[in-house]
């Protein structure tokens, strides 16, 4: 398969072409995404909730705050995720290769958690003030999906992706 | 540059859980998503990550209309970018820092084409914003000026000239090596 190596907007220099035609080459024989890499691609739409609302990440203490700020605290990792009526807090601390989580939903409820993540689905139950703590979950892509309890509660939601 | 129609219909038809459309999605972007985490220095384990939270992320938000179907190709290089820099950020303390590996080891690379080889070296000998730019140049199929303003976080108007400039520098790093070769001082 061969495919137009230029686009409308480029001038097209035949020098050129031939040059990243040979990079491209390169590329395909030393770094090409691995078959791991596209598998997980492939399987990543069976993961979809579809009948929950999406609790975007509203904070990520790694790219919010000031990296000195991170290492001189030497403190956890704090996530907070937002959806309509409802928001999820989360801190993240190291425990050898597995993380340790501990949560608070806002406002306070129970809830029961879902935590998905590349060792497969850990759930967990927040006491009554919408309080948890997981352990041994896997590095990597992480997202939570929280089935409110009580009666007259918001709506189930389920986080974006994060990676920790 | 708009989608192509096939993109647009294969968008459409994984937002309603198509298997099939999915994965053709995968194959036509799978690369670009790759390359943009390997632009920006991830090693090749964090780079999974990064490509796989992007993958989840549009799986979550396809069929949420977040994401304009007109322009995948754009929303995967940002997102992959900015998951890339997340985990760059996130890992400093824990992981091994960034990848700068300058390209094939020796073994791999007599295995394939000397000049392959000699090429996909000098691409890591470039200064950082070429070695970025050219890494998603390459990619397969060729992405678009939009894409690559993206995956890079440059200005779209600025890729032509960035990416003229950097073309003149490899070339004339493979003239030198080729007048070393030439003098037999290699």
């Amino acid at each position: 398969m061969s495919y137009e190596p230029f686009e409308q907007n480029d001038a097209p220099d035949p020098q050129d072409a031939r040059l990243l035609e040979e990079l491209r080459r390169a590329a395909g024989r030393y770094d090409p995404p691995p078959t791991s890499v596209m598998e997980a691609a492939r399987a990543s739409l069976t993961w979809r909730s579809i009948d929950a609302e999406l609790a975007a990440l509203a904070f990520d203490s790694a790219v919010d705050q000031p990296a000195s700020a991170v290492r001189s605290a030497g403190g956890p990792r704090q996530l907070a995720f937002d959806a309509p009526g409802l928001s999820i807090e989360v801190e993240v601390s190291l425990a050898g290769s597995s993380r340790q989580l501990i949560g608070q939903l806002t406002p306070p409820q129970p809830a029961r958690i879902d935590i998905r993540h590349a060792g497969g689905i850990t759930t967990v139950d927040t006491d009554a003030l919408g309080r948890f703590r997981a352990v041994a979950i896997s590095g990597g892509p992480v997202s939570l999906r929280c089935h409110p309890t009580a009666p007259l509660s918001a709506p189930r939601f389920v986080t974006e992706w994060v990676p920790l | 540059m708009g989608a192509t129609f096939d993109e647009r219909r294969l968008a459409q038809e994984a937002a309603m859980g198509d298997q099939r459309a999915w994965d053709g999605l995968v194959d036509r972007f799978g690369e670009l998503v790759w390359s943009t985490a390997r632009a920006w220095g991830l090693n090749p384990e964090q780079g999974a990550d990064a490509v796989q939270v992007t993958w989840l992320r549009l799986a979550e938000q396809l069929d949420r209309l977040q994401v304009n179907h007109e322009r995948l190709g754009v929303w995967l290089a940002v997102t992959a970018r900015r998951e890339s820099l997340r985990l760059l950020r996130a890992g400093r303390e824990t992981q091994p820092g960034p990848d700068v590996s300058s390209g094939p080891p020796a073994a791999t690379a007599a295995a394939g084409s000397a000049r392959d080889g000699l090429l996909w070296r000098l691409v890591h000998e470039l200064p950082e914003h070429c070695r970025r730019m050219l890494r998603i140049l390459v990619t397969t199929p060729p992405p678009s000026h939009e894409e690559v303003a993206a995956a890079l976080d440059l200005p779209v108007a600025s890729v032509g000239a960035l990416r003229a400039d950097c073309l003149r520098d490899f070339r004339s790093r493979m003239a030198k090596i080729s007048i070393k070769e030439q003098l037999g001082d290699s």
